[in-house]
């Protein structure tokens, strides 16, 4: 302690006599550039006779230095530094006792300001650098100071990590505007829905793949829905289950639609056969085969039932004639999982996993005479701004040249497009992948459904595409498929946590609303329901 | 018999304010390595300790890091050779100190005196003074300077001359200071356990 410091103050004293301190180097400099007519003459053999003077150690009166005479007025040993010293000594083992401890920063300021110069001393290895460190740390000298001897791991950036987080950031994007605690139900002020469906019926077997299309329902208030090898309608005026047969063994179902009228059921199979089935007596009327790969979606207008297949081919069946194939729509690369006619039968939007959308003329041409060739189309409008796999698509109900689309998890945009100009009205980014869409029929708004992380049903205003309201995690894994009421006011969904249920999003007039309680506390209030 | 038996009791009791002072420099370091953002913020994840949440390392690396270095600490603070602990921020490319957390670790209670009548303290109290403290750091970060700069951190011990050492593990080092003009200082709270009393300060580079 003491005996490590106070040989620091000798030395510090001892510089002043010493011409080799800093300050007196720069007293050199300064007095060299001050004249430097002098410098010039005899700057060589002065630095030279210095050096050799500094190296012995020795000053010669009358040398450069006398004659600059700085040396005595820059280190004046200040007289407070003695005591100070004394007191510092004697602080240092004292750490414990509070009241030295004071005492000794006190009197630390003073020390620095007469140590200042030191600071010149770039050397920080001298003992007075260290003393003065010590004082400011205020610790103690006969203290040792470890540090581990690796230093700390750097951070992780491992390349390969980083990249893997940002394919996995939609999956687990930050929800926005969600708290942590929050149970996932967001609901804008313009408007409330309610969070709880209606009701809930249990779908064992109902199949989580994106691709397909396996739930509608009909004019005539009728759910259809396969779970897996089977399709079951359920009757929402009385709660009655009926199943509409088996896909044959090694195939499964992987599409169902209703015609408009809902007398009839199209069945779309993984082999690439069309069931049609007729609803009211649960027969299989005909099949319809030609495909080679699944059937992902289906679409009916009037007596013609579209097919959209794995190859990406979109097929017209008119189910009234024998040879049922009349139209062929090539103009997808990936599997065609997105098909919907528009209600008056002028066009059909189809969306695939190539990301394309084509919008098509829906007039079908004259079957050629003879042979197995048929009418092919050309696409009216083909629109690649998706950046992934296009399942959603809806035509606007109260205005015909309205399209929307939406793309899967690498998208997650929803697009609004004009079908008779081919102009893209409306953008809008959602934070999962779209698997539904469907217009309102009584209101200008769109539902959405959606996949990971949200898993969420979403009501947008149109033209402005504002979140009118959100229903968060619906399902408890990703809502794959939905299909809107006859009445227009509630929508069914189904999830791959294997149940469907029934949501009311736009409330028509007070009446039907009445009477639709009315129904649903006599059918269904005793909860879940089993399909089977 | 009954001396040999608070003797005992005693040995306990150090061991496990021993213990207890250990812990809290693990969790004062990993939140200030969080708050001071040394290390990303994604490489932290929430514990619950002392009744709040505290932010901890995953990072294995640094995580076996800070084991080692605190298994010695504890060894130290059990021999009571150690009296400051310091969690020095440095600059990654000019390794000039920028902060420095010092944790002084000092003896309540020489041994020696009148060990059966000292009021052990409850635990409860000392948790929620740790818990003041590690708050005091969170919130620390509201007015310390923002360091823009990469940063590394250094822990130092500060031992007795008579401290076993493990050899090459341990090196005498550099303080790492910051030059007494530049710093400004500020104490933090403190908590003491029957055994020891932990003394919080931050001294951080501070230019005009």
């Amino acid at each position: 302690m003491s005996a490590f410091k106070t040989p620091s103050r000798r030395r510090v004293r001892s510089e002043v006599k010493t011409p080799l301190t800093p300050s007196l180097a720069s007293a050199l400099n300064g007095v060299t550039l001050d004249s430097p007519v002098k410098r010039s003459s005899s700057s060589i053999p002065v630095t030279d006779a210095f050096q050799r003077q500094a190296s012995s150690g020795v000053i010669r009166k009358g040398g450069v230095e006398s004659r600059i005479d700085v040396v005595v007025l820059d280190y004046v040993p200040p007289p407070i530094s003695k005591p100070a010293e004394v007191k510092r000594s004697r602080s240092t083992p004292a750490i414990k006792n509070v009241a030295d401890r004071d005492r000794f920063i006190t009197s630390r300021e003073h020390n620095l300001e007469t140590l200042d110069p030191m600071a010149l001393n770039t050397k920080s290895a001298s003992p007075g650098h260290t003393a003065r460190l010590v004082e400011a740390t205020g610790v103690p000298l006969n203290r040792r100071i470890l540090g581990y001897h690796l230093p700390p791991p750097t951070a992780s950036s491992d390349t390969t990590l980083a990249l893997q987080r940002e394919f996995a950031r939609p999956l687990y994007a930050n929800r926005p505007g969600s708290l942590a605690t929050s149970t996932g139900s967001t609901t804008n002020k313009t408007r409330k829905i309610s969070t709880q469906p209606e009701r809930v019926l249990d779908a064992p077997g109902l199949v989580d793949d994106f691709y397909l299309n396996l739930v509608s329902w009909s004019s005539l208030n009728c759910v259809a829905v396969s779970l897996d090898t089977s399709t079951y309608i359920w009757k929402a005026d009385t709660g009655a289950v009926v199943q509409m047969g088996e896909a044959p063994s090694g195939t499964y179902v992987s599409s169902v639609n209703f015609s408009a009228d809902g007398a009839f059921l199209g069945i779309g199979l993984g082999t690439g056969e069309v069931e049609l089935w007729d609803v009211e007596r649960g027969v299989k009327l005909r099949t319809m085969a030609g495909h080679q790969a699944q059937i992902a979606v289906l679409s009916w207008y009037s007596h013609l039932l579209s097919s959209g297949c794995g190859d990406g081919s979109v097929w017209h069946h008119d189910v009234r004639v024998p040879r049922h194939k009349v139209m062929e729509l090539l103009g997808h690369n990936g599997e065609v999982c997105g098909l919907q006619w528009r209600k008056d039968g002028e066009l059909i939007a189809s969306g695939g996993n190539d990301n394309v959308v084509n919008i098509w003329d829906g007039r079908v041409g004259d079957t050629p005479v003879g042979g197995d060739t048929v009418a092919t189309g050309n696409a009216k409008w083909t629109k690649r701004n998706h950046t992934a796999a296009v399942k959603a698509l809806a035509w606007s109900p109260w205005q015909p040249n309205l399209l929307a689309s939406g793309g899967g998890t690498n998208d997650a945009t929803i697009n609004v497009w004009n079908s008779t100009t081919g102009a893209r009205l409306h953008t809008v980014t959602t934070p999962s992948q779209i698997t539904s869409l469907h217009f309102s029929p009584h209101k200008k708004e769109l539902l959405s459904t959606h996949g990971y992380p949200t898993n969420a049903i979403g009501v947008w205003s149109y033209p402005s595409l504002e979140k009118v309201a959100e229903i968060r995690d619906a399902h408890d894994s990703r809502v794959l498929y939905s299909a809107i009421s006859p009445g227009g006011d509630m929508v069914v969904t189904g999830a791959g946590d294997e149940s469907l249920k029934f949501w009311r999003i736009w409330d028509t007039t007070s009446e039907t609303k009445k009477t639709k309680t009315a129904r649903l506390e006599g059918a269904t209030r005793s909860g879940v329901l089993s399909l089977r | 018999m009954p001396p040999t038996k608070q003797t005992t009791r005693q040995a306990i009791t150090l061991k496990g304010s021993t213990a207890l002072v250990t812990e809290f420099f693990k969790y004062a370091v990993n939140t200030i390595l969080f708050q001071r953002e040394v290390y990303p913020s994604d490489d932290f994840h929430m514990v619950k300790k002392y009744g709040q949440v505290v932010l901890v390392t995953q990072d294995l690396a640094l995580e076996n890091y800070l084991e080692k270095i605190l298994k010695q600490v504890q060894k130290w603070i059990l021999t009571g050779s150690v009296t400051q602990l310091v969690l020095v921020i440095l600059a990654k490319e000019t390794r000039t100190a920028l902060e420095r957390w010092v944790f002084d670790i000092k003896l309540v209670e020489p041994v020696g005196g009148e060990p059966g009548e000292s009021s052990s303290k409850p635990e409860t109290e000392i948790q929620s003074e740790i818990r003041a403290i590690l708050k005091q750091i969170v919130s620390m970060v509201t007015f310390l300077p923002v360091m823009q700069e990469e940063k590394v951190f250094n822990i130092l011990a500060y031992t007795s001359d008579s401290a076993d050492v493990p050899v090459g593990e341990w090196i005498d080092t550099d303080p790492l200071a910051i030059e007494a003009g530049k710093s400004q200082q500020v104490k933090l709270r403190s908590f003491s356990t029957d055994i020891h009393r932990i003394e919080a300060m931050v001294a951080y580079r501070y230019e005009e």
